[in-house]
């Protein structure tokens, strides 16, 4: 479609035809719509209120690269400016109210994805993003304890004294920031599974799920990382993988299957549905209460790219002595921890602004903690909330059933 | 024509007042800048690229620039959010494009005096997410509302969906504050105090910076107005067997003096085809109906109860039927999503082609609809004949007065154009097409914008024709503003001032 070819091929930077192929469609579509209603809704935008950090920025230069206007180095650090949150693409009404009968949604995240792979492919690259990467590819994990070699010596430490086999037909898979940073989690949330009778083991060599390398740019090594952890699954057997991480979630879900096509054939089950539906089927009761004034932080990648927000809520209702001041998932839809795609990395300060904000709004429901059920965005979220006058407190959902199941807890 | 890049001694001034992280000359940053929704001339985008672009976060960095312009000769453009449909964010002879984005900032509230003052980058929708916390809302709702900003619906004179009951953007925009084209800060509103709604002293001078489309400076705070949330709304859609019916139904309902009315809005029969495209859209109705009317109240409980009693009796006494609760409030609800979308366009053979959707508004007498629902439609279908990159998407009419709906008409024919088509040719007839447009409004006592704007080519030509001896004076207060034409040059013929001066 459109006649830009000529115009193309006197561009700067000549977008290749499989990748016109790709995108131009839904450049234009996005192009010809010009709502900008995702414009309000996105995490980074609301923070730099700049045009060129928004999804009609990112398509448009799609049209205007193909017309020769723009080259991959002159909008190449613009596409650093995204969480891959999703929320531009709910809030956008190409999908929804064309996507059903077209066939049709603006995919913006992987757009992001594919502009920050060209760069990569053709030699732009973000230092902090570079060196995270070579980190990453050294250690197998990403590099998360800021200096702290992350190695494979200590990549399961997180489970000592818990009796973990490794291998099985279940296999649970725990994300960089839990296994070295806040093992709390997967020690919680492994106390849970085991109480109610769950065989598990873990991997005999895990390495990063290569999502935030995908995200980055850094395909190759993303489907190498991929190869990988398929592998060391397929040598025990595995046939059901447990996530903890919504990122892994979407990385598991998503990229996995795209590499490997049908031969993909994991289960992959979510802890959190997982546990909502053992909390449902009355196999895992929580009776100790847990006096605390809550509220929950929908992880984006769990609430706005998968659609899970009953699930956390469900099970939040489930635990005795809450008092859950509940905020929709709609409304959460602009709401971000900041820390998703490497964002954090490239452009720390506006990564803790976002977090600011999103605590700030927890703060005006009066709140005493806030619960998350995304790992990666803890950290950010605990260090607004330890340093406000009042601190709120930011534990992971898992954390909470570990203790509302009276189970040992070590946050 | 190739942009000149600035001075490298200009960039360092910009910088100085902004800071350096708020100055941008990269690519990415104007080209991004150039366009808004309105259709886009995609061949010529290097004619609208700013040269560079500064993002203030206060009225004072906002007047030095505007001072640095004056003393370089350099034009300025002020941009906000970007959705407006007449082009005045579209710079036309390059220069610094001041975006107001990051001057978002709430500043004060009142409950007592009932204003809020904000800054100009701020959105409807973010604004209403904090007021209605403590029970009030500001209610300009535009088909733009989750992302046009207070600064460009001054600059526009922006028109709200719900304007019928609480007013338009110039009835709630209490008083502002402006930069003026040399640079000076001054307060405008009904007279003196910031927070007064009438006052009889002096010149009214705030209608006069209300719509100037970015020529007589850039609003650099606004104090609006603070109205209860409502308790209740109540929707209800009416079809009919044809437009004539429906027309008369309209006016009816909007003679009919109930207070809680917000507004009526006719759909007219090609506009029903155009939402039948898709087994999504929102009118699954058998193809008898030929026309519906929409209408929706604003209040207190018991208020909007009453209302709606008499409001449906008018609707169904005057040919209409209704169309249930589901369609009723389905579709108001999603009244600002739903009607622009890229895949519903369509070539002259059906064949699918992703189209940009075209406004084109004008104020209309009632008793004059009809009639110029003929020739519009009369006007697209040559456009279409000629080239297959244009659609008739249909018209609506909505009622246009401020707390008392009769009388004129926001209508609007919306059509939908292929954009990657644009060619000389191409342009020319739409630019033809749009003053033709224009021309019908004029002659039927209308004008030829009651939302949008006016300076896009084209329609602009016929700007003097409508205003008359209003232009000319026009012309001496921009002459006498801005004497060096920094604001926005090029927009609304006001270079013709200064030709004359010379």
């Amino acid at each position: 479609m459109g006649d830009g070819t000529a115009a193309a091929t006197a561009g700067q930077s000549t977008l290749q035809p499989e990748f016109l192929a790709e995108w131009r469609n839904a450049a234009y579509n996005c192009y010809s719509s010009g709502h900008k209603f995702c414009r309000e809704v996105c995490p980074v935008m609301q923070v730099t209120r700049d045009e060129a950090h928004t999804p009609t920025a990112f398509h448009a230069n799609v049209v205007a690269m193909e017309k020769g206007h723009l080259a991959i180095e002159d909008v190449a650090r613009d596409y650093v400016h995204c969480t891959q949150c999703g929320a531009c693409e709910l809030r956008c009404p190409n999908t929804l109210f064309t996507g059903d009968f077209y066939r049709f949604r603006q995919r913006t995240v992987d757009l992001v994805t594919a502009m920050r792979t060209l760069a990569v492919e053709s030699g732009i690259e973000q230092p902090r993003w570079k060196e995270w990467n070579e980190l990453t590819e050294r250690y197998r994990s990403e590099p998360v304890l800021d200096g702290t070699p992350v190695t494979q010596d200590t990549v399961a430490a997180w489970a000592a004294g818990l009796d973990l086999p490794v291998g099985g037909e279940t296999i649970l898979f725990c994300d960089c920031e839990a296994a070295f940073s806040r093992t709390s989690l997967p020690r919680a949330a492994a106390r849970v599974l085991q109480h109610v009778g769950i065989e598990f083991g873990l991997m005999r060599e895990q390495w990063c799920c290569g999502g935030p390398a995908a995200e980055m740019g850094y395909a190759d090594q993303a489907r190498r990382f991929a190869e990988h952890n398929v592998a060391d699954w397929r040598s025990v057997g595995a046939k059901r993988i447990l996530v903890l991480d919504p990122h892994d979630y979407i990385t598991l879900t998503e990229h996995y299957p795209r590499y490997f096509g049908e031969e993909f054939d994991f289960e992959i089950v979510l802890v959190v549905e997982l546990v909502a539906e053992l909390v449902r089927e009355g196999k895992l009761e929580l009776t100790s209460p847990v006096e605390r004034v809550v509220t929950y932080h929908d992880a984006c990648r769990l609430n706005k790219r998968k659609g899970i927000y009953k699930a956390p809520r469900e099970i939040l209702a489930a635990i005795p002595g809450l008092t859950f001041k509940d905020v929709d998932h709609v409304t959460q839809w602009s709401y971000c921890s900041g820390a998703g795609a490497g964002f954090a990395i490239e452009r720390p300060e506006i990564a803790a602004e976002i977090a600011r904000r999103r605590v700030e709004k927890a703060a005006e429901l009066e709140i005493d903690m806030l619960v998350s059920a995304c790992v990666w965005s803890e950290r950010p979220l605990g260090a607004q909330g330890s340093s406000r006058e009042r601190p709120i407190e930011v534990v992971d959902l898992m954390e909470l059933v570990a203790q509302a199941a009276g189970l040992e807890v070590e946050r | 024509m190739t942009t000149v890049e600035l001075a490298a001694s200009v960039v360092d001034e910009l910088r100085a007042i902004c800071g350096h992280d708020y100055v941008f000359t990269g690519k990415s940053a104007r080209f991004n800048r150039a366009r808004v929704p309105a259709p886009f001339p995609v061949h010529r985008w290097e004619d609208h690229v700013p040269q560079a672009v500064v993002l203030p976060q206060s009225a004072e960095q906002v007047s030095e620039v505007v001072k640095l312009a004056n003393r370089h000769r350099i034009p300025v453009v002020p941009r906000a959010g970007g959705t407006g449909l007449t082009d005045g964010a579209v710079p036309l002879r390059h220069g610094i494009m001041v975006d107001v984005k990051l001057m978002n900032r709430i500043l004060e509230l009142d409950l007592q005096d009932r204003t809020v003052t904000v800054q100009p980058g701020i959105n409807m929708l973010k604004l209403n997410e904090e007021l209605k916390k403590h029970g009030v809302i500001y209610p300009d709702n535009p088909a733009s509302y989750p992302c046009s900003l207070v600064g460009g619906r001054i600059g526009t004179s922006g028109w709200s969906l719900i304007g019928a009951r609480y007013g338009h953007t110039r009835d709630l925009v209490v008083s502002f504050q402006i930069v003026l084209p040399t640079g000076e800060l001054i307060e405008v509103g009904d007279g003196g105090g910031r927070k007064v709604r009438k006052s009889s002293t002096g010149y009214q001078l705030k209608h006069l910076f209300m719509g100037h489309q970015g020529t007589l400076g850039i609003v650099t705070e606004a104090t609006l107005e603070l109205v209860p949330r409502p308790e209740a709304e109540f929707s209800a859609f009416f079809s009919y067997p044809d437009y004539m019916t429906a027309w008369h139904s309209t006016g009816a309902l909007a003679k009919s003096g109930i207070a809680t009315l917000a507004g009526v809005v006719i759909f007219d029969e090609r506009k029903l085809d155009y939402l039948r495209r898709d087994d999504e859209a929102y009118i699954p109705q058998p193809p008898e109906v030929k026309a519906v009317v929409a209408t929706a109240m604003y209040g207190n409980a018991d208020e909007v109860r009453a209302g709606a009693k008499r409001l449906l009796e008018i609707g169904l006494e005057t040919g209409g039927s209704y169309l249930g609760d589901e369609i009723s409030q389905g579709d108001w609800a999603s009244r600002h999503d739903r009607y622009a979308t890229p895949q519903h366009g369509r070539t002259r053979s059906g064949q699918v082609a992703l189209m940009s959707w075209h406004c084109e508004d004008a104020s209309i007498p009632w008793t004059a609809l009809p009639r110029v629902r003929e020739e519009w439609h009369a006007i697209a279908d040559r456009l279409i004949e000629r080239f297959e990159m244009f659609d008739d998407w249909g018209m609506f009419a909505y009622t246009n007065g401020a707390y008392k709906p009769w009388a004129d008409y926001l209508t609007e024919i919306d059509i939908g154009i292929w954009e990657m088509r644009w060619d000389e040719e191409s342009w020319a007839a739409w630019v033809e097409a749009k003053r033709d447009i224009a021309e019908v409004a004029i002659r039927h006592g209308g004008s030829i914008s009651a939302c949008h704007g006016a300076c896009r080519e084209g329609e602009v030509d016929l700007v003097p024709l409508e205003l008359g001896g209003g232009f000319e004076v026009m012309k001496k207060i921009k002459r006498a503003l801005d004497p060096l034409n920094i604001m926005n040059p090029g927009k609304y013929l006001l270079d013709q001032a200064y030709e004359e001066e010379s």
